[in-house]
């Protein structure tokens, strides 16, 4: 056990009984330094494991019945499984004998290979190599140790001459590394024992070029690269040519929201040094998306006839599951989606459903409604802030039936609206309500949304910083004329939990405790997906802005009572002064009288009416 | 009167929220219940015209408050000064415009109202007041209306000055102080009288010159500035504004230029919505309204 599961985590320890009692099985080579008593499957252990519907996808166009296929490293099973269900001959190199074993089991139609990458038989060639977990998980702790730049040779050898390598390069520079914030991390994983970030290594391909380069001394030529976002691990936005490093293309504006989202589910909860969102999008506004990229996906072939390969500009797709799409667009600058893998059945949750057929809209010039927003809000333009919001909610209340609306437009934020010269549009989004939703509701949510982040990532507006979420959001849609008050927030709210907990699977105790922290953002709140630490300490700078305030709020109030108790004395004085002249006292004892009249008066009344009342009721029983 | 006795304390930041009725005239624009007696706006509402952080100068500073202020021009300023909680509402007298257009079969204007710089409580004038009237004189061809300052309107002295020039004198009113004595409907009588003019002129660039433009009346700004006793030199004084702003100056202007420039610097294309405006001076919701 090492030391860093005896002073943290309980391990398990090899169960070498079970191990004994297990049976044997024919499709497992040991091939020579396999590791024992170790797992890459384990999150404590070893860095999660590649898939995603997008590397399915684009798996899927190489392997068939007839080709061979090399998997080397630690996969998620999905992605073998369909490498095998295409029909390859697929072989699959781990390093951990009880991985190399278990798949042996589980996946009779794969060969096993447990051991080294150093081991493999140099002779033996296949039409694809899929390398999406990279090369950091193709060393083993036993015997020779290769170099990345080694390992890459390594792979590039054993394809065959008509055939195909697909690796996902880890990108030193990404924004992933940037943003890490995990203090110990250096010796959190049993798998870093030489560290995975070592950046001194002048060998390792360090550009998207230097790899091509690294590629083409073994004699292989990329003919698609990708940059792959949020994560190696999971890479479910890819940037091909066209779009990559293009400011001006028609994508670009889906490819920020795409971006954002990918970010926000990758991230969300976890601690990091600063919101990569933020990162990226300076990064995409400079083009350079390219060099920020977790990750570099290239498909390279070889010399001889290897299968065209396929060019994407936009790819997105689902980290678990094969739903996964691309967004292109034509020559004349008209955008579309097309729906590469289906969904594997139709998904219900919460009362919503999940979109099988995501749109885009099809004009080239336009921009994303959030994005606008931000930018007024941080250049105080009120004016043009009032017409884009009123904009905004005549498209969305044209779209509703007696103030309900329903499908998708029913739970898209303000990043999912993509506005052009003829209006609001609805980017691709991901769950549409089955029942309608009150379009003020729906609305609500929308601008409550971004009022959220306006607050939580510490970015400029024209209000108070002191604002919460339902102060800033009873202001934007104050401009629209829709009066809000937190009653009405709380039901955007729920339907927001509804989202995220469709999306992310929310059990009910989750589900509670999501909804106490989003009513509650105020000043001093951080963020409520992402654990920025930068935005951390904004908001704790807010939260010291507002204490402070609010201690000189209390003195001056103090001066402020003590002033106004010295007036209300004086005014005391004047009435006493008044009530001793005659007249004074006339009025006083006038109103002294008229009150009492009026009180008797009434005391009489009601008691003559309870009296006639009993009376009749008397004569009636008669 | 009461109100002018010195209270315990400097003038305060909110009782300046209820000068010349701002703070009843935004409650009427909120819809609010009883805008006579508005609630507590939650933070400082510039009360004037100025060319300095939208607060008059002296003012008592609870640090951290808002500050709403009525143009974004004032807004940056203001964070230069390192305020920061700052936020633009703009003018309360663009709201009553908003409120109060003017009517289709309006009397036709005639004539100039003049507003002799005034100085307020704490600082008294010194300037020829004769000579002002006589190139006010000079240069208005129709009858002449002399609105004056309140503490100058109860100087007989001057006043008689001005009537002997044959203008009419009158006065806005009072426009309160530490809540009490306030001309709720200061405002709308100012509104009332620029109404009446072709012409609004004063020997300094004000609150009153930049009124009349958005009204759309020519405006001009000549004749001796008069200075005050202390005037504060922090934001350039008097020679700055016939710098920054020399478009309202001279005998006769440009009524599109004046007009454009004082619907920035009384933030009329900023005006916020009923409800937008409720959220932002912490008033409540107009869901919240009947009760």
């Amino acid at each position: 056990m090492s030391e860093r599961s005896a002073a943290l985590l309980p391990n398990q320890g090899t169960d070498f009984a079970a191990a004994l009692s297990a049976p044997p099985v024919n499709n497992l080579r040991r091939i020579g330094g396999e590791m024992f008593a170790w797992s890459d499957r384990d999150p404590q252990r070893s860095e999660p494991l590649p898939r995603g519907a997008v590397l399915r996808h684009l798996l899927s166009r190489y392997a068939g019945p007839g080709r061979t296929v090399l998997v080397a490293g630690p996969h998620a099973d999905e992605v073998v499984v369909a490498l095998a269900d295409s029909g390859a001959a697929v072989t699959w190199l781990l390093r951990s004998l009880i991985d190399a074993e278990d798949a042996a089991r589980n996946h009779s139609r794969v060969t096993v290979l447990a051991g080294a990458a150093v081991k493999l038989d140099a002779a033996e060639k296949f039409d694809l190599v899929v390398a999406a977990d990279g090369v950091d998980r193709l060393n083993s702790a036993e015997g020779e140790q290769m170099t990345p730049a080694q390992l890459i040779d390594r792979l590039a050898e054993t394809v065959q001459p008509d055939g195909v390598l697909l690796l996902v390069h880890d990108n030193r520079l990404g924004v992933h590394h940037t943003v890490r914030l995990e203090p110990g991390s250096r010796e959190r994983l049993d798998s870093d024992w030489y560290p995975a970030d070592d950046e001194n290594d002048v060998e390792r391909p360090a550009s998207p070029e230097q790899l091509a380069a690294r590629l083409a001394e073994s004699g292989l030529t990329v003919a698609a690269s990708y940059a792959a976002f949020p994560e190696p691990a999971t890479p479910t936005v890819l940037v091909g040519e066209g779009l990559l490093g293009t400011v001006g293309s028609p994508l670009r504006p889906r490819l920020g929201t795409a971006l954002s989202q990918a970010f926000a589910a990758a991230f969300r909860g976890r601690p990091v040094l600063s919101d990569p969102r933020r990162l990226v999008n300076r990064a995409l506004r400079a083009g350079a998306e390219g060099t920020v990229a977790p990750a570099w996906l290239v498909i390279a072939r070889g010399p001889g006839e290897a299968p065209a390969v396929d060019r994407h500009a936009l790819l997105i797709g689902d980290a678990q599951g094969t739903f996964a799409y691309e967004v292109a667009s034509a020559a004349d600058g008209e955008v579309h989606t097309t729906v590469l893998e289906p969904l594997e059945g139709p998904i219900e949750r919460e009362g919503l459903r999940r979109v099988s057929e995501p749109k885009a809209p099809g004009a080239d010039a336009g921009y994303v409604l959030e994005e606008r927003l931000e930018h007024l809000a941080a250049t105080s333009d009120l004016r043009q802030m009032r017409v884009e919001l009123t904009q905004y909610d005549t498209w969305l209340r044209a779209q509703a039936q007696d103030g309900l609306v329903s499908g998708p437009v029913a739970l898209a934020g303000l990043a999912d609206v993509f506005v052009t010269e003829h209006g609001p549009s609805l980017l691709p989004t991901r769950w549409e309500s089955i029942e309608p939703v009150p379009v003020d509701t729906a609305e609500i949510r929308a601008v409550w949304q971004f009022a959220v982040q306006l607050i939580t990532s510490g970015q400029a507006h024209p209000w108070s910083l002191t604002s919460n979420a339902v102060d800033l959001t009873a202001t934007m849609l104050g401009m629209v004329g829709l009066g809000v008050d937190a009653d009405r927030v709380r039901d955007a709210v729920d339907l927001h939990v509804r989202i995220e907990a469709a999306d992310q699977g929310l059990n009910l105790s989750d589900q509670h405790d999501r909804r106490l922290q989003l009513l509650s953002v105020s000043p001093g709140a951080a963020q409520v997906d992402v654990a920025g630490y930068r935005e951390l300490t904004e908001a704790l700078w807010r939260q010291r802005y507002q204490a402070s305030h609010l201690l000189a709020m209390m003195e001056w109030t103090e001066q402020i009572i003590k002033s106004r108790d010295l007036q209300v004395s004086k005014m005391d004085w004047e009435v006493q002064f008044y009530k001793k002249t005659w007249a004074g006292r006339f009025l006083w004892i006038s109103r002294s009288a008229y009150r009492v009249i009026m009180r008797d008066g009434r005391k009489f009344v009601r008691g003559r009416r309870a009296r006639k009342a009993a009376e009749a009721q008397a004569n009636a029983v008669r | 009167m009461a109100a002018h006795q010195q209270p315990a304390m400097d003038e305060g930041m909110h009782h300046a929220n209820y000068h010349y009725g701002h703070a009843h005239l935004l409650a009427r624009y909120c819809e609010l219940p009883d805008p006579l007696h508005p609630p507590r706006l939650q933070g400082y509402l510039q009360h004037g015209w100025n060319m300095g952080d939208g607060l008059a100068p002296g003012t008592p500073f609870v640090d951290g408050s808002k500050i709403f202020v009525w143009s974004e021009e004032t807004r940056r300023r203001s964070w230069s000064q390192g305020r920061r909680d700052v936020i633009v509402v703009g003018a309360p007298f663009a709201y009553l415009l908003e409120m109060e257009p003017e009517p289709a079969d309006a009397p036709e204007p005639e004539g100039t109202i003049f507003y002799p710089f005034h100085g307020w409580e704490g600082q008294q004038i010194s300037g020829d007041h004769q000579k002002l009237i006589d190139e006010v004189k000079k240069v208005e061809t129709g009858p002449v209306t002399a609105c004056l300052y309140w503490n100058e309107y109860r100087m007989k002295g001057v006043r008689k000055i001005y009537e002997n020039a044959g203008f009419r004198v009158i006065c806005h009113g009072y426009r309160g102080f530490w809540w009490r004595d306030h001309n709720r409907e200061f405002l709308v009588g100012q509104l009332k009288e620029l109404r009446r003019h072709r012409r609004v002129v004063s020997n300094r660039l004000c609150s009153a010159v930049w009124y009349g433009a958005l009204a759309g009346r020519e405006a001009a700004v000549y004749g001796d500035p008069m200075v005050l006793d202390n005037a504060d030199p922090t934001f350039g004084g008097e020679p700055r504004l016939r710098r920054q702003w020399p478009e309202l100056y001279g005998h006769h202007t440009d009524n599109a230029v004046t007009h454009a420039l004082a619907r920035k610097q009384l933030g009329a294309d900023e005006l916020a919505r009923p409800d937008e405006l409720r959220a932002i001076l912490g008033w409540p919701a107009s869901t919240e309204r009947v009760k």
